[in-house]
């Protein structure tokens, strides 16, 4: 997983420390939904670009 | 009195525009101090603009269903001269110098604004426990959650305070607050109704749609809201016969309060009853839907919000923990979502070869109370705002029109939503499924009791 902490001190304005150990499980179990996810992509994979973008 | 019914009375001179407001108006001054659905109210405005209007009327100028009705806008919508907080420290003084396109369109329909409907701060949330403009309360049981973010306009149509509230929906914003007030929610095609002069929180999920009391109401308003409206409203004894409605055999069913799982059973039943053709469908993975959804949606909303990030103390902590996720998000990650988005919409989009429409639970759980932060759904135990979105959010990742509608009430009297998703710009198909199902199963007339009950 990534350091939040780290990542969060970077960021302008900060995150203080207190308020990233609360967010980092939600942060921490999106990563491990979504890192499958992106691994499944294909190479030629586009971006979404409306509701009628399905043919 | 619905759209419809004030629509005729108005027109048979047994009413006028400024008596329905006076109506409406009182109502909101008996009943919002309970509730807290409004955060502004127009008291002088919307009387001088329903006189306009019964002289144009009497002169034989007729804008249409709408001309005379009172409604409210959801705060974030932006109306020339009129507060527009958007349920926000930061909006606390904001007065727009222009309308809201959608606004625009209601002026020119005949609608009355009578006032601005509350929400959860920055529509970035499912309770409507607004930290600065206070809780806003379920009609049906004041100690409940009307849902949010749309809650103003939700708990306001319930009552009975306007037939019509406009609301915006994200991750289930209409929806959520349909279902757990007992009103309809159309949430139609991503941009069929336009989002400019709407303060964005998503933008490529942010959905403006109408709630109503019913489904003709709402197939009226939104005919008067959308960019290319079809004109469509279902006629009285809705034929649905051959209609394809598609069951899905996978995940809406998987962790739901049994009391929702019946009535939305109970709504398959009265659709077959009716001449639908029942079709079990497998849908692809909704769960990965709500994954990217979660992720898009994080990302823009910190970027939405960016100008006011270095004030932190003057965010709700619920919303600042939501942006500080998103602050935390790389943007690669968020292309990715994207590029995901577009594999999953087009897997989703082949059910629409086997099913005119599909019928889900809107929300897996009637209305929790106000500061619940869990449900126990079977042997789980949730997060209550993860819950709420757990059926709504993946739709507006596909940007597909949806609708919420009361289907049935719980044992303690609270309502249950239904859920039907179309095909995009299938908002008719979705109209015509909802409207046969409202007059078989007389839900409405159910859930008008609660103007009783608010008294």
């Amino acid at each position: 997983m990534p350091d939040w902490k780290k990542l969060a001190a970077a960021l302008d304005p900060p995150i203080p420390e207190s308020d990233v150990a609360e967010i980092a499980p939600v942060l921490d179990a999106l990563e491990a939904a979504f890192r499958p996810l992106q691994r499944s992509l294909p190479p030629d994979a586009t971006m979404w670009t409306g509701p009628g973008d399905v043919e | 009195m619905t759209i419809l019914e004030a629509a005729a009375a108005l027109r048979s001179k047994k009413v006028s525009a400024v008596e329905l407001v006076n109506e409406s108006l009182d109502r909101v001054a008996r009943l919002n101090p309970r509730l807290n659905a409004f955060i502004t109210v127009l008291e002088e405005s919307s009387r001088a603009r329903a006189a306009e209007l019964d002289t144009e009327l009497a002169r034989g100028l007729d804008r249409g269903p709408l001309h005379g009705i009172p409604i409210a806008h959801k705060d974030l919508i932006l109306t020339k001269g009129v507060l527009t907080t958007a349920g926000s420290k930061f909006f606390a003084n904001f007065v727009p110098d222009q309308d809201a396109e959608v606004a625009a369109k209601l002026i020119a329909a005949g609608a009355v604004l009578i006032g601005k409907a509350g929400l959860h701060e920055l529509a970035y949330g499912t309770t409507s426990n607004n930290p600065h403009y206070g809780p806003i309360c379920n009609p049906w049981d004041v100690e409940r959650i009307p849902g949010g973010s749309s809650g103003g306009s939700g708990a306001a149509v319930a009552a009975g305070l306007v037939p019509m509230a406009t609301g915006t929906d994200t991750g289930g914003s209409i929806r959520i607050p349909a279902s757990f007030c007992g009103v309809v929610g159309l949430k139609p095609t991503f941009d069929r109704v336009s989002r400019r002069g709407v303060l964005p929180l998503g933008f490529t999920l942010d959905h403006i749609g109408p709630m109503t009391r019913t489904v003709r109401d709402a197939a009226i308003s939104f005919n008067a809201m959308a960019a290319h409206p079809s004109g469509y409203v279902p006629p009285s004894n809705t034929d649905i016969r051959g209609l394809r409605i598609g069951l899905p055999r996978n995940y809406f069913f998987d962790r739901l309060d049994p009391e929702v799982a019946g009535a939305v059973r109970t709504a398959f039943q009265t659709a077959a009853a009716l001449g639908g053709n029942i079709v079990e469908i497998g849908l692809p993975d909704m769960e990965a839907l709500n994954t990217i959804g979660r992720l898009v949606l994080l990302v823009e909303a910190a970027t939405a919000l960016r100008p006011y990030l270095h004030r932190r103390t003057e965010f709700g902590r619920d919303v600042l923990a939501l942006l500080d996720q998103g602050r935390l998000i790389s943007p690669a990650d968020y292309i990715d979502a994207q590029r995901l988005r577009r594999i999953y919409a087009r897997e989703f989009s082949q059910i629409w070869t086997q099913v005119d429409c599909v019928f889900t639970p809107a929300t897996p759980m009637a209305a929790p109370r106000i500061g619940q932060m869990t449900v126990q759904l079977g042997a789980v135990t949730e997060d209550t705002r993860l819950a709420s979105t757990r059926f709504a959010r993946a739709i507006n990742t596909l940007g597909i029109p949806a609708l919420a509608l009361p289907c049935g009430f719980t044992k303690n009297n609270l309502p249950i939503g239904l859920q039907i998703l179309a095909a995009p710009n299938h908002e008719d198909t979705i109209l015509r499924a909802s409207a046969a199902l409202e007059d078989a199963m007389g839900i409405v007339a159910q859930a008008l009791r609660v103007q009783k009950y608010a008294r």
